[in-house]
């Protein structure tokens, strides 16, 4: 009995690398008979089980559904965000004058897991003049291109939207502003 | 969509990608360290490269080439962050400093003369 | 496709291909290892659009594939050598 459900726990976390596997496949291979799909099925399933096996566990645990639902306005502002530092950088760069003053900066996060950090490491190096050099703990060294990105930078409104996409800091900022 | 329209959305992608790639070779050819490079690197690249293949998908209609371009832009998105990240790190470790304006303190720690904390 | 957006693409790529050539400038006389990478990025990034925008210009699907495994490698190359010279 206990074995049927170690084995029940174990297909579970392998679905959703299974089905992603399974959709590349069929993305990749661009037919849809029968023997195609059954053998690609296989080796997405078999892959799926063997890199879980040698990662050693599951997905993060702060990944769930919420998250995922979450995710799509989170991309949409994150996306946004991304044009404006864009033009912004270009602007900055075509200018005769080049009008920067580089410098790194360092800031704490209120920010736990590994996923959180990651996400807003990512974002803050697509987003406004600022690219992330390293992160110690729960310390960042940002490199900014300007002042404005810096004061941009500190106000926290990225780290806000990360707080919100995966529910972590305290209270009064997890509502997006 | 009719032609016409479909070929004006293509050049408008099209040029924008093309702004964006001139802008980030700029950049790389013209910013005086490595840490300023890194950002017309990691950002103009990225956007102008999504601009020319949204003009492509434009182009290509719905097909499984479609999917295909999707899967190449996810992986731009995804990808082009963390190497950015990775090569400043590298530097960092190997103690290569910021150039700085004249005046400027290249590298405050906290409580230096511009922080603000949050 | 109509033959209009065909020429326009085409002299996107060649824009495209100038760009690189530009950028190997970097690569060739950037005074840091790093300097040298971000050249290289920059141009293998330069060549997988190309690669896209040649796949539907000669209408070869074969090109998408090959762009893709472009940037897969790109990203690999890139880490692997800037993990590598990390002291």
């Amino acid at each position: 009995m206990l074995k049927l459900k170690a084995m029940a726990r174990t297909v579970r976390e392998t679905i959703p690398l299974t089905v992603f596997l399974f959709l590349l496949w069929i993305i990749f291979t661009e037919k849809t008979n029968w023997e195609h799909l059954l053998l690609g099925f296989i080796v997405a399933a078999l892959f799926a089980r063997v890199s879980i096996f040698m990662i050693g566990g599951k997905l993060d645990p702060n990944l769930n559904w919420k998250v995922g639902l979450r995710f799509f306005p989170f991309a949409i502002l994150l996306f946004w965000e991304i044009m404006k530092a864009s033009w912004d950088v270009l602007t900055r760069v075509l200018r005769p004058s080049l009008p920067i003053s580089p410098r790194i900066i360092e800031f704490d996060s209120y920010l736990d897991s590994d996923i959180a950090k990651t996400m807003l490491a990512n974002s803050i190096t697509l987003t406004p003049g600022t690219v992330t050099i390293d992160i110690d703990g729960k310390r960042f060294y940002v490199h900014c291109l300007a002042q404005e990105h810096e004061s941009g930078l500190l106000e926290g409104k990225l780290e806000r939207m990360v707080a919100w996409l995966f529910a972590e800091g305290p209270d009064d900022v997890r509502s997006l502003r | 969509m009719s032609n016409v329209v479909k070929d004006t959305l293509t050049v408008i992608f099209g040029l924008t990608g093309v702004l964006f790639f001139i802008g980030g070779t700029v950049g790389l050819l013209r910013c005086p360290d490595l840490y300023s490079r890194l950002h017309p690197a990691t950002k103009c690249d990225t956007v102008g490269s999504i601009s020319i293949t949204v003009a492509l998908a434009l182009q290509i209609g719905l097909d499984m080439a479609l999917f295909k371009i999707l899967v190449v832009i996810f992986l731009l998105l995804m990808t082009s962050a963390p190497s950015g990240h990775a090569i400043g790190r590298s530097a960092f470790m190997n103690g290569v400093m910021p150039w700085h304006k004249k005046g400027v303190v290249p590298w405050p720690l906290e409580g230096g003369d511009r922080w603000t904390g949050h | 496709m109509s033959d209009f957006a065909n020429e326009f693409l085409l002299a996107v790529a060649v824009v495209l291909i100038i760009n690189a050539f530009l950028c190997l400038y970097r690569a060739a006389a950037g005074p840091t290892i790093q300097d040298r990478i971000v050249g290289i990025n920059i141009v293998n990034t330069k060549t997988m659009v190309v690669l896209l925008i040649l796949s539907t210009f000669l209408g070869e699907e074969l090109y998408l594939d090959i762009a893709l495994a472009y940037a897969l490698l790109n990203f690999v190359v890139t880490i692997t050598i800037s993990r590598y010279i990390e002291t």
